[in-house]
């Protein structure tokens, strides 16, 4: 999290990260209550999240932070969900996984009924045949010296994780070819979705010093991840 | 076009100044972006906010954003009733869904007249 927030404040015109959670973790939607969890596991870690949306129990997924300018992206966010969850839809399609994105739909409805954010598919989801959700996604806008930004968490269904059975998982449709290759896939569709060529990167100086300090001050801050 | 009685900021806030007063929100064309509003966060009334630098923080069912300030100065009234009553964004995005009064010391060196804000959105799209 802390890396997502120091790329999102960060000076590249977009970035993106991908990743895996070890060990599993629960993380909140950036307005939810801690205390909707309580019965969470003892010993689980619960991390709260720049981004909105509900809860995700990140198990074995792919994970990404899409940290670029505004303009970058259509100005509405519904239409930034239409660019970019095409994008993974062609991503999982060409290893085979039939999936779809909802084009229309009720929005979820009102925390804390659907606290996890699998629960119930929207507008612009991606989902199974079966309407189950595959893919959780949330995003951060607001603006910094570089001028409007915006973080995309995205997270894709691998195996079901045990706090939220009810989701897709893409081992249940297709062999995956590796997971390395499934992210390499998930990296050209987004990249080709925004105009962009993708160049291979770790964090730059300033940004892993912002996500140090952000790690310590923020993430691994109790205080922060009870806040509401 | 939009009410040319008050200001606008590019990140589509607005303020109308009364006096020493200013009363702060956000604009029509922010609100139809975001869309399905969930949870508004304000500061309590005595807070300090400062020109340009955010105040609050708005849930859409997809994103949250941060809501900037127009003008800098202590905050002498927020509506509390804006957080339980969202819908009042969409209907009334320039009256009943206003978010704070604030006695003004300073003011952003970026607002713009409606006219201005009107071609802003635009080019946006």
């Amino acid at each position: 999290m802390a890396r997502d927030e120091a790329l999102l404040l960060g000076d590249s015109p977009a970035a993106l990260r991908l990743y895996n959670w070890a060990p599993h973790a629960v993380s909140l939607g950036y307005f939810q209550r801690l205390q909707d969890f309580d019965d969470v596991p003892p010993g689980t870690s619960i991390v709260r999240r720049l981004t909105g949306g509900g809860a995700i129990h990140h198990g074995e997924e792919v994970t990404f932070a899409l940290a670029l300018d505004a303009d970058l992206l259509p100005a509405s966010v519904d239409a930034s969900y239409g660019l970019l969850h095409d994008a993974i839809v062609r991503a999982v399609a060409s290893i085979g996984v039939l999936c779809t994105r909802l084009e229309h739909g009720p929005p979820p409805g009102a925390r804390p009924k659907d606290r996890w954010c699998f629960a119930v598919p929207g507008r612009h989801d991606i989902v199974d045949r079966n309407g189950r959700k595959l893919c959780g996604s949330a995003q951060r806008r607001l603006r910094t010296s570089r001028g409007p930004r915006v973080l995309h968490h995205g997270s894709l269904v691998i195996e079901r994780p045990s706090l939220t059975p009810f989701v897709a998982a893409i081992v249940d449709m297709a062999p995956i070819p590796s997971l390395p290759e499934l992210r390499r896939r998930l990296a050209a569709e987004l990249a080709a979705a925004l105009s962009m060529n993708l160049e291979p990167s770790t964090l730059r100086s300033t940004e892993a010093e912002v996500a140090e300090t952000l790690r310590r001050t923020r993430y691994e801050d109790q205080a922060f991840t009870a806040t509401r | 076009m939009r009410p040319n009685d008050r200001s606008y900021l590019k990140s589509h806030e607005w303020c109308k100044i009364d006096g020493d007063v200013a009363t702060i929100g956000i604009s029509d064309y922010a609100v139809s972006h975001l869309s399905d509003l969930v949870f508004l966060d304000l500061p309590n009334k005595g807070t300090n906010v400062t020109a340009g630098e955010s105040f609050g923080e708005i849930e859409s069912v997809k994103a949250v954003s941060d809501i900037y300030s127009p003008v800098s100065g202590d905050v002498l009234e927020v509506n509390k009733d804006l957080p339980d009553n969202l819908e009042w964004l969409s209907e009334d995005p320039f009256g009943k869904a206003w978010m704070l009064k604030v006695r003004v010391s300073g003011k952003s060196a970026d607002l713009m007249s409606g006219t201005a804000y009107d071609a802003h959105c635009a080019a946006e799209g």
